[in-house]
């Protein structure tokens, strides 16, 4: 690649890192990928709404290790067990439940490291970035749930970022065995200052039958970078539930793919992105179905403020001989100002004729009639847009399963809309 | 499928014919010399020789675009001839149709073209378009006393220098992309029409591009200048040979509809699209735009149902306040027939609005993929855009792809988006069977109900032909 | 109360009221009848203040302050209420944030304590069961999913919560069955008083069948050409409106 992201600094003191011989190799291996990748301008079309200039021009370098658990994301009232993962990497974890392990890849033995590789190497893509996640994570995070194990306890991954001018990189891959079921929030937060990319990949395997519930909630504020990927591998019969936030930072950009790779199958991806300032948020989504009789149903909600701009590209492949495939996806935008920008790109690809396949978009501003309603009420135009703006996508809170994460989102989400001033949001809290 | 059926299915494409006429066609190969003969051949001026040059200088910098979704070898352009002419159309140039070379015209007459005056579809004007040349065109009398102009490009750019000066690469400039570049730098005939102000033209234009001759390409170009508050229907169609070897076709069309004008611009693509196992067939690279001014409105309406590749975008520039752009497609594809179209809509003007329509129908081993860009300024205050896109599968061997770009930077504009796909169902399969209907028919029944709302755009005669088309092209895909 | 004198209004450059002018008195019931397009749902929305609707001359009195110079928040704020003839859906906001926002927005600005959370809810249950609608109902998005009837229940809700001083329903028949229209007009007779005045705009001499009024006027053409008792809604009822070209010609 260009030099546009100076990695020097970073490179060097990777080369510092003490670890077995075979795991250098790997990473080294990530470092030479990432030098041969050219650096996506406008003209690549993955990359085509998406500007990367904040990224050039800074002396990257990797965060000092932390000992310290920073606070993060706290959920009130619920029984979550918590994980801190500062910087990339996974502070002491208590003690897990029965039938749930964490395996960390620099701890692997043989035959586990080959597993883990080869997990990870099944859910990358030719991602520039991807290549620079294998190059400087300081570890890698395997989260296994034994089969048939379903985990009360709902799993909260707390990433944390603290540093100034440094790529925060970490890698999780959550595997659940046959007919396992278990919740995981990632909660990704950056200290007040210092800038900073957090370079997040998250791989979820799940065997015949197991259900998981996903959250993955890029929370970060200032001057935060934010890009990775969540793949999905569906076996037979598996049920996910993926939901999804962007708010805040400079810029980010999450690449989720999921494949059906077993017949009956389910998948609901939601998701909202908020960006306000002149913040740049980006999903990219790419639903396959390798298999007959899976289904998809997706629905994404952007609402852009000031001179803010919003991508989301989502893409339903359906495979030949994939019949009996239902897919859904729906993106709706709001823009809420003259400066704000929204590209949308949703894509259907499809190469069997016995599906049902659909997907819509729409991009407006508030509705003049819905407004009208609230002010012949009484309600101030300034309460309405807020009321009306939450509502948007407070229909996609209101369907999530877990209370505790609706009432963290609601609060932070509502106060978006409102500049801080809290007489408008009072009736949505 | 029996040997019998496919037999069958080949020999469906009625206007595969040949002609023969002899014809004077420059040696393949692709330079600055044989741009300079093209233009000398036509007499034209310095201006526009080096106006082909520039384009020429242009193309060689430029790369053939591969984003569609389309494979096919990538053309041999030196391998090409660049002009082919009917001798009798060289040598003493007929003055009036009388004069022209019967077997011509017979060619026309074989395709189901009025190609005299005095015929029932007495409402349409042709301009016949033989290879690189016009070999005629009617109604000119009628069409002059009402102020239009309705001739080949080849003869405005003498009669009306300043007009085709003024327009010529305004809406299409000469480096848009490849194929306009190509385009730019080796056009040989086309139409060329101008309504004048507040004039309705009396009747339909239409244009009738024929390729014949083998190992060559068609690069025509249109230019439509509608004045203010003028009204033209124009209607192009075109047929080409069977041959097993692919042909080119890289065309531009320039649209130009200035204040409260309106155009209407009908396509049915009949190129010949290959035989079943994707041998031969015309490669389609077409740039087609619009610009519209105030309050005016341009409409392109296609039926696509030939060509083995098909790379086709017609466009609207969205200029003026309250102008209008409509997009009305039904692509067909079969057998090993590949198509990537769609349209462009560019909203700049305040409260101008679009609406796209679009049916694709795959069948057999073919590719067919809507590919759209709507695009609202920061200047298309209270703009609105509709885009509807609806796949029909018929068969599990093909691919049904929906491709559209969505760009907003106004908050009073809205848009919305529209896809489906389905497939010709069993219940409706089963309830034509049980009601004495045979599968093929029941099929085309089908596929035209599924694209009634953009036959009802086109004008009346050839909304019939189009249905006939969808049929015979549909030969052979179910049973 | 309401004293409209001259009332011109356009929609989208089109004149639609041409010279309105109507009294009302504390505690009427007026009619407003007429033939489609006779500009009945626009003089409902000019009172409200709806954007879109400008007022080209003419003045409003509403308890004796110039009604056109406010918003419209501020309108309904004073205790004018527009019934809607289609209330509009908003997913996600649901009727109990929607309607606590309103009554604390104008009893705030009637200088009264916002109710407690606690006493809102228990109100707005108790005065669900009043209109007929099922305690979920609080939960849902506004008029999201609702079937014409319970739209206009929800209208009367609001109206209830509010205690405004001028009702104006526009077109609130429109879409009811006999069952539903009764339920509304029970609704809308309890609310009646000395105090309390309304503007029933309707195009049929049903609904004047339960919300029985005091003055019955017809609008033609952006004017009103005729007022009477009740029974001239029977007259309408018998007769139609096509002889008022006749008559105002």
């Amino acid at each position: 690649m260009s030099d546009a992201m100076n990695i020097a600094k970073a490179v060097s003191k990777q080369e510092a890192w003490s670890r077995p011989q075979w795991l250098q190799q790997w990473q080294q291996a990530g470092l030479d990928r990432f030098r041969e990748t050219p650096w996506p301008t406008r003209k690549t079309e993955h990359w085509k709404y998406t500007p990367l200039k904040s990224l050039t021009g800074i002396d990257w370098s990797l965060p000092e290790p932390k000992t310290s658990v920073a606070d993060g994301i706290r959920f009130d009232d619920w029984n979550a067990i918590r994980l801190n993962i500062v910087n990339g990497e996974l502070q002491n974890p208590g003690d897990l439940p029965t039938g749930v392990s964490l395996v960390r890849l620099s701890e692997c033995n043989q035959e586990q490291a080959e597993r883990f590789l080869a997990a990870l190497e099944a859910s990358r893509n030719d991602f520039l970035f991807d290549t620079a996640n294998q190059a400087f994570i300081q570890d890698a995070y395997w989260l296994n749930v034994d089969p048939n194990t379903q985990v009360q306890q709902a799993l909260h991954l707390n990433y944390v970022t603290d540093g100034d001018d440094v790529l925060s990189s970490s890698q999780i891959w959550i595997n659940l065995g046959v007919g396992a079921q278990v919740t995981v929030v990632e909660t990704f937060s950056a200290g007040e200052q210092g800038r900073c990319l957090v370079n997040a990949n998250t791989a979820i395997t799940l065997a015949d039958n197991a259900r998981m519930t996903h959250y993955h909630l890029m929370l970060e504020e200032g001057d935060a970078h934010h890009i990775g990927r969540v793949t999905a591998e569906l076996q037979r019969s598996a049920y996910l539930d993926s939901f999804h936030v962007g708010i805040g930072g400079v810029l980010k950009r999450k690449d989720i793919r999921v494949r059906h790779c077993g017949e009956g199958a389910e998948l609901r991806l939601n998701g909202v992105y908020l960006p306000k300032g002149a913040e740049i948020i980006d999903y990219h989504t790419c639903i396959e179905h390798e298999v007959p009789h899976c289904t998809s149903e997706e629905i994404f909600r952007g609402i852009i403020s000031d001179s803010a701009k919003a991508v989301f590209n989502g893409r339903i492949h359906i495979h030949k001989d994939a019949q009996k495939s239902l897919a859904e996806m729906n993106n709706r935008n709001l823009l809420l100002s003259d400066q704000a920008e929204i590209d949308t790109k949703p894509e259907l690809e499809i190469y069997a004729d016995d599906v049902k396949c659909a997907h819509g978009a729409t991009i407006a501003r508030l509705d003049d009639t819905q407004l009208f309603y609230f002010q012949a009420r009484g309600i101030s135009r300034a309460e309405a847009e807020v009321m009306l703006s939450f509502g948007f996508i407070n229909e996609l809170l209101d369907s999530l399963q877990d209370e505790a994460v609706q009432n963290l989102l609601r609060p932070l989400l509502a106060t978006l809309f409102a500049h801080q001033r809290s007489e408008l949001t009072r009736h949505l809290l | 499928m029996s040997e019998e059926v496919k037999q069958y299915i080949k020999s469906e494409y009625e206007a595969g014919f040949t002609t023969n006429v002899e014809s004077a066609t420059i040696p393949p190969g692709l330079n600055e010399d044989v741009i300079r003969l093209i233009s000398a051949k036509k007499q034209e001026p310095e201006w526009l020789l080096e106006w082909r040059l520039k384009a020429y200088r242009a193309w060689e910098q430029m790369e053939e675009p591969d984003w569609a979704h389309v494979t096919y070898p990538k053309p041999d352009f030196q391998a090409l001839s660049y002009y082919s002419s009917p001798k009798s159309m060289e040598e003493n140039r007929p003055k009036s149709l009388d004069e022209v070379d019967p077997e011509l015209l017979a060619t026309y007459e074989k395709l189901g073209i009025p190609v005299h005056e005095q015929e029932v579809l007495a409402g349409v004007a042709v301009d016949m378009v033989f290879d690189s040349v016009s070999v005629g065109t009617t109604f000119r009398q009628k069409l002059k006393d009402a102020g239009v102009i309705f001739c080949p490009i080849s003869e405005a750019v003498h009669e009306y220098p300043e007009l085709v000066k003024k327009y010529l690469g305004s809406v299409v400039p000469q480096r848009d992309n490849y194929y306009a570049a190509l385009n730019s730098a080796v056009f040989s005939d086309g139409s060329f029409v101008y309504i004048p102000k507040g004039v309705r033209c009396p009747m339909e234009l239409s244009t009738y591009f024929r390729i014949n001759e083998a190992k060559t390409g068609q690069f025509e170009r249109t230019l439509i200048i509608a004045d203010e508050s003028s009204h033209v229907s124009y209607l192009e169609g075109c047929t080409a040979p069977m041959r097993d070897e692919n042909q080119l076709h890289a065309a531009v069309v320039e649209l130009v509809a200035l204040d409260d004008a309106e155009i209407k611009y009908s396509t049915v693509q009949n190129w010949y699209p290959g035989d079943a196992e994707g041998k031969g067939g015309i490669y389609n690279f077409v740039t087609k735009r619009g610009i519209a001014h105030t309050r005016s409105k341009i409409s392109w309406t296609q039926v696509e149902t030939g060509s083995a590749v098909t790379w086709k975008y017609p466009s609207c520039i969205l200029k003026g306040d309250d102008s209008i752009g409509e997009f009305y497609s039904v692509a067909l594809t079969s057998n090993h027939q590949q198509a990537d179209t769609g349209t462009k809509m560019i909203h700049l003007g305040k409260n101008t609005r679009s609406t796209i329509i679009s049916k694709g129908i795959s069948a057999m081993k073919s590719e067919n993929t809507y590919r759209g860009l709507v695009r609202m300024n920061p200047g298309a205050s209270g703009a609105r855009n509709f885009t509807q896109c609806d796949s029909l599968l018929i068969g599990d061997q093909s691919g049904a792809h929906t491709f559209p770009y969505i760009e907003s930077k106004n908050p009073s504009a809205v848009v919305e988006h529209e896809a489906t796909t389905s497939k010709v169902s069993d219940d409706q399969m089963f309830l034509c069977q049980q009601r004495g209907i045979d599968p093929e028919k029941a099929v085309s029944m089908i596929v035209n109900g599924f694209c009634k709302e953009v036959f009802k755009e086109l004008p009346m005669e050839f909304a019939v032909e189009a249905g006939k088309l969808l049929e015979v092209s549909l030969e052979g895909a179910v049973g | 109360m309401l004293s409209i004198k001259d009332l011109h209004a356009n929609v989208e450059e089109k004149s639609i009221l041409k010279g309105l002018s109507l009294d009302i008195k504390p505690g009427e019931v007026h009619a407003i009848m007429g033939p489609n397009g006779a500009g009945k749902s626009t003089l409902g929305n000019v009172l409200a203040g709806r954007e879109g609707y400008s007022v080209t001359g003419g003045s409003v009195q509403f308890n004796n302050e110039a009604l056109l110079d406010l918003d419209a928040e501020e309108r309904a704020r004073k205790g004018l209420f527009l019934a809607f003839q289609y209330p509009v859906e908003i997913p996600g906001v649901s009727n109990m944030e929607f309607l606590k926002a309103s009554v604390d927005a104008v009893r705030e600005a009637n200088g009264q304590e916002p109710y407690s959370s606690v006493d809102f809810i228990k109100l707005a249950r108790e005065k669900c069961k009043a209109v007929n609608l099922p305690a979920d109902f609080l939960k849902r998005g506004v008029n999201e999913g609702f079937s014409g009837g319970e739209k206009k229940r929800n209208e009367l809700l609001q109206m209830m919560l509010l205690e405004p001083t001028l009702c104006i329903l526009d077109e609130t028949d429109s879409g009811l069955d006999i069952d539903a229209l009764q339920v509304v007009a029970d609704g809308v007779n309890a609310l009646r008083s000395p105090e309390r005045s309304f503007i029933v705009v309707t195009h049929y001499q049903r609904l004047l069948d339960y919300i029985v009024p005091d003055y019955v006027h017809v609008l033609a053409d952006g004017k009103i050409v005729k007022s009477g008792g009740k029974e001239l809604a029977l007259e309408l009822e018998k007769d139609g409106y096509r002889w008022i070209a006749g008559e105002s010609a």
